[in-house]
């Protein structure tokens, strides 16, 4: 701390999402002998992403491990080991190699303490990686984070900022629940303040990015850029537009989304995800029947459409979620 | 006379507890399925047509016989399926009532053993899949088939191509007999447990047809002291002891022990060693019987084993004769034009 | 050099699987008779396998196991108060009546829980293995599961990684020839699953998993490498369920005949370490008796604590689905 205050008059330090991650993971390594980061191509690559570079010299092969390519063996170590007295850190290098370890994930890891009567705790971190934009078709760049939050037992966090990309990522390997962190792959060059040391953003709590008077963009993950933009934009056609950074999707910061839906009484609600069964349904759903009566506008929702993603990428951009369809599925909705 | 070939696949050999203390090899059953294979080639051109196998409770035998349709005749012969030695037995004398001419055996030295119990003088040629392998042999199975149906096919015949091993018949008292190839040893153990015999502190004695100082198994232990040859006519008898003066020896696969020996002594054909409980024996390397306070066993030595086909001699006596010589047919050469 | 059973180790192994059996006669007639809700799958038959391989864990070593997980639990030294509390769905249960017959744990003694999922604890067990070394301890882990689960993924998975690390894990394969109601030779190409342990590069051992002397010995050996840091080890009990897959039925079954059955009770893991235990002058029939009569009194007094405790309190449905900090 005293050191971050001696660097007052100097601009703040500026980091990439991607090295805000490795700052994360090293912080956590530095302060937790239990933990231990394991995936593919964690240690001798530093992650397909480079996330995880350097680690390996620092913390050595007992505490930064290669795994083969095996993701139930994966997650269910994850799992063992948080059972029974480590603090795993487990890296799913795609999101979309869910579906190659759903039952470790859903069935044991999200149940085990329920099932248990309590008697089980899982201090386990699972970093993956989602989102759509690299011209990696539809394996490598869904967004399924529906997958996990509709699994009780879990808490699913998606930071959007470098700043929140390593304290969520703190925050989740000091919690004794599983926590899975989205991180998302287009975001990885992006620049933002990241303070030095171990801070935390608490997991469950919204950010309110940006306040405005008459409309509630609700985003998370990379969307909230896209929000932001649009925010600009929607100043022309007179609408003041708050921007909502969920940042922990399960648990959910309720309490923000209704408090600013009820000052605003309109909500669009963007993510990248497709948006039919998309987790926008379980936000709009909230909003109406939490603040109903605030409502003038019918709750608006952007997602991806109901498609596999593509691999062209012609046909990736006018896949994905941007501010330009926020700005134009706002003004639909509100008719301005 | 051309007579069957049989076959005896055990396929519980080479997978017991001596992988985890002795470091011995697995035997995966593919690789059992393959040496039939094998097996069966040689045999086929050494002139076999018909074979006889016992149905293993794996299908061993039964689907390495699979591509040899048409080529041979196969027939399954009745026996136990038990998944147990019972089915070993109860398949020898099976293949015994057949009148096969040779008999290929897949397993280690228990599995003879339980072979001989159903047919003693069987015309065997042992191929080594197992964990004790001092009875049979480490040879290429396509030889071993191609010796077996040497005989088979009557175009060698059994005296010339096999000799008669030594064996040890045991009398237990008011229980069944019992049969050992290599050796027969008693251990202050109390139970058959997992078979496997590598307690050496708990050996009380030993009986062995052989006493070889080349292999592994409890031969070795008199093999280091005294050794006997499977053609000498006599056995060596150890008296064990952990407090005694001892030998280092490999008492199994990858595990060497030293065993106090406190005697040795040379046993002539005939001669009975008795032996009396409580005690565990063990045959050919695995524990088979507890013996209770006071039960008393007879064990003695004979040259009234099987019949073991010697692959070398087979062959060198089929080359001599020119067995697997071919004439050319020759045509009437083509004018250059 | 290979391990023996004292007396005592004996004794202990009889009293285990004794348990296990009066548990689990008990608990069928509870199912039966419909005194407790869901599904129970039992593990008669098969008391050796838990009993032989349990006589060498301690409380700090971990296990995970099947839906077939009760004799697992007993083996492992669960209570039959809390077990059976937790069969009928009560508070006082292992689980507090949120896991039931195919949860059961107790992580007090390294049980990590019956698995629903066919292979579900394999790779746990794995996990639980990888801590143990990464803690720098001489616990071991042990996965019990069926021939049926060695063709789920995660057993190949898991094998292969504790292949890899070199983890202090004992897959016990219990093959008692049927995944489900299907027959192993119509689920696998395989006899002995063993055979493929060599494919992950650890040993691979067939044991009679009716014989709890030889289970112990080959179970030793394993837990003996484990905690030496030699590995893990693939350890396949040829055993058999006397009852049906689900319930109390053993006779009459479509997949499998009455004849087969008597034949696998002619071996029946109890009577015939209790042979030996006579034979050998270890025990008498009459102790023997009494031991049977003592489990029986204990099994019948932990129904009576199930059916006298409370059930759990339904403003409680949310608790324990996260761990909340104080």
């Amino acid at each position: 701390m005293a050191e971050a205050q001696l660097k007052d008059d100097q601009a703040p330090r500026k980091l990439a999402y991607v090295n805000a991650i490795t700052e994360g993971l090293h912080e956590v390594l530095k302060e937790q002998p239990e933990a231990f980061l394991a995936g593919e191509d964690v240690a001798g690559a530093g992650s397909v992403f480079g996330y995880t570079s350097g680690l390996l010299e620092e913390f050595g092969a007992d505490r930064v491990i290669d795994t083969p390519i095996s993701e139930k063996g994966i997650m269910g170590l994850g799992v063992g080991a948080a059972a029974t007295g480590c603090r795993p850190i487990i890296d799913l290098m795609f999101m979309d190699f869910l579906g190659e370890c759903m039952d470790e994930v859903a069935n044991q890891m999200a149940k085990m303490r329920y099932m248990f009567g309590g008697h089980a705790r899982l201090p386990v971190t699972v970093l993956t990686m989602s989102g759509a934009g690299m011209s990696l078709a539809a394996q490598h760049s869904q967004s399924l984070e529906v997958w996990l939050t509709h699994l009780p037992g879990l808490k699913v966090v998606a930071p959007a900022t470098p700043y929140d990309a390593k304290g969520l990522i703190i925050s989740a390997c000091r919690d004794d629940n599983p926590v899975f962190v989205l991180l998302n792959k287009l975001s990885l060059a992006l620049q933002g303040e990241v303070p030095e040391g171990a801070y935390e953003v608490e997991i469950g709590k919204a950010n309110v990015m940006r306040e405005g008077k008459n409309l509630t963009l609700i985003a998370y993950s990379r969307m909230v850029h896209e929000a932001m933009q649009a925010a600009d934009q929607l100043k022309e056609f007179g609408i003041d537009a708050e921007v909502i950074d969920l940042r922990s999707l399960s648990p959910l910061d309720t309490d923000t989304i209704v408090k600013s839906v009820k000052k605003t009484h309109r909500a669009v609600i963007v993510h990248e995800a497709v948006r039919f069964s998309g987790f926008g349904g379980e936000l709009a759903a909230q909003i109406q029947e939490l603040a109903f009566d605030y409502l003038d506008a019918p709750v608006g929702r952007v997602g991806a459409p109901f498609s596999p993603v593509p691999y062209s990428p012609s046909l990736e951009q006018s896949y994905m979620p941007n501010a330009k369809r926020i700005v134009a599925e706002t003004r639909r909705l509100l008719g301005v | 006379m051309a007579k069957p070939l049989g076959i005896a696949v055990n396929p519980a050999s080479g997978k017991d507890i001596r992988r985890l203390v002795a470091r011995a090899s697995v035997f995966d059953n593919q690789e059992k399925r393959a040496i039939v294979r094998r097996a069966l080639v040689g045999a086929v051109e050494a002139g076999v047509r018909d074979v006889c196998y016992v149905p293993d409770s794996h299908g061993i035998a039964k689907s390495a016989l699979e591509e040899f349709e048409g080529t041979l005749r196969a027939e399954a012969v009745e026996s136990p399926q038990t998944g147990s030695v019972i089915d070993t037995v109860g398949g020898a004398r099976a293949l015994a009532e057949r009148d096969c001419g040779a008999v290929l055996t897949l397993g280690g030295d228990g599995t003879n053993r339980a072979f001989c119990i159903g047919w003693q003088d069987a015309p065997l040629l042992p191929i080594s899949t197992g964990t004790n392998n001092v009875f049979p042999v480490l040879v290429e199975a396509t030889l071993a088939g191609a010796a077996a149906g040497l005989v088979a096919s009557g175009r060698l015949t059994l005296a010339e191509a096999a000799v008669r091993a030594k064996a040890i018949t045991v009398k237990v008292e008011g229980q069944r007999d019992d049969f050992a190839l290599i050796d027969a040893v008693v251990t202050r153990e109390r139970f058959v447990g997992s078979r496997a015999l590598l307690a050496g502190d708990m050996l009380k004695a030993a009986l062995l047809t052989r006493a070889d100082p080349a292999a592994a198994g409890m031969t070795s232990i008199g093999g280091l002291i005294k050794p006997v040859s499977k053609d000498d006519d006599y056995g060596l008898y150890l008296e064990l002891d952990p407090d005694a003066d001892g030998v280092n020896a490999p008492i199994a696969p990858g595990l060497y022990q030293v065993i106090g020996v406190a005697g040795h002594r040379r046993v002539a054909f005939g001669k009975p060693v008795t032996v009396i409980g409580p005690c565990v024996l063990a045959f050919d390397g695995e524990r088979e019987r507890a013996l209770k306070p006071g039960q008393k066993a007879t064990l003695r030595m004979q040259r009234d084993g099987p019949w073991v086909i010697d692959v070398v001699r087979a062959m060198q006596l089929a080359a001599e004769r020119g067995l697997f010589r071919i004439k050319k047919v020759r045509r009437t050469p083509r004018k250059a034009s | 050099m290979t391990i023996q059973a004292t007396d005592a180790v004996l004794l202990d192994i009889h009293e285990r699987m004794v348990r296990i059996r009066i548990f689990e006669e008990e608990a069928g007639k509870l199912m039966e008779n419909g005194k407790v809700p869901g599904a129970l799958h039992l593990y008669v038959g098969q008391e050796a396998v838990a009993a032989g391989v349990m006589a060498h864990l301690e409380d700090t070593d971990h296990i995970t196991s099947t839906h077939r997980g009760h004799g697992h639990v007993v083996a492992k030294g669960g209570q039959f108060n809390e077990m059976y509390a937790e069969l009928y769905g009560k508070a006082a249960g292992y689980c507090k009546g949120r896991g039931g017959s195919m949860h059961i744990c107790n992580m007090e003694i390294g049980m990590l829980g019956a698995n629903g999922i066919v292979g579900g604890g394999i790779p746990i067990a794995m996990g639980a293995a990888f801590s143990k070394k990464f803690r720098k301890t001489k616990e071991v882990a042990a996965s019990f599961f069926g021939d049926g689960a060695s063709n789920e993924g995660s057993f190949h998975e898991a094998a292969n990684m504790a292949a890899l690390y070199k983890l202090p894990l004992i897959l016990v394969c219990e093959n008692n020839g049927f995944g489900e109601y299907t027959r192993q030779d119509n689920h696998q190409a395989i006899v002995d699953v063993a055979d493929r342990a060599a494919g992950y590069g650890m040993p691979g051992v067939v044991v009679d998993g009716m014989d709890a002397i030889a289970v112990y010995e080959a179970a030793g050996e394993a837990v003996a490498r484990a905690r030496n840091g030699e590995g893990p080890t693939l350890l396949e009990c040829k055993t058999y369920r006397f009852y049906d897959h689900v319930g109390v039925r053993g006779m009459g079954l479509s997949y499998r005949t009455d004849e087969e059955v008597e034949n696998w009770k002619q071996r029946d893991p109890i009577k015939l370490l209790e042979e030996k235990l006579i034979e050998q002058g270890i025990s008498t029939k009459r102790k023997i008796n009494a031991l049977h009569k003592r489990v029986r009194e204990e099994a019948m007094a932990g129904i009576k604590f199930a059916e006298d405790s409370p059930l759990p309190d339904p403003d409680g449905l949310l608790e324990d689905v996260y761990y909340v900090q104080a």
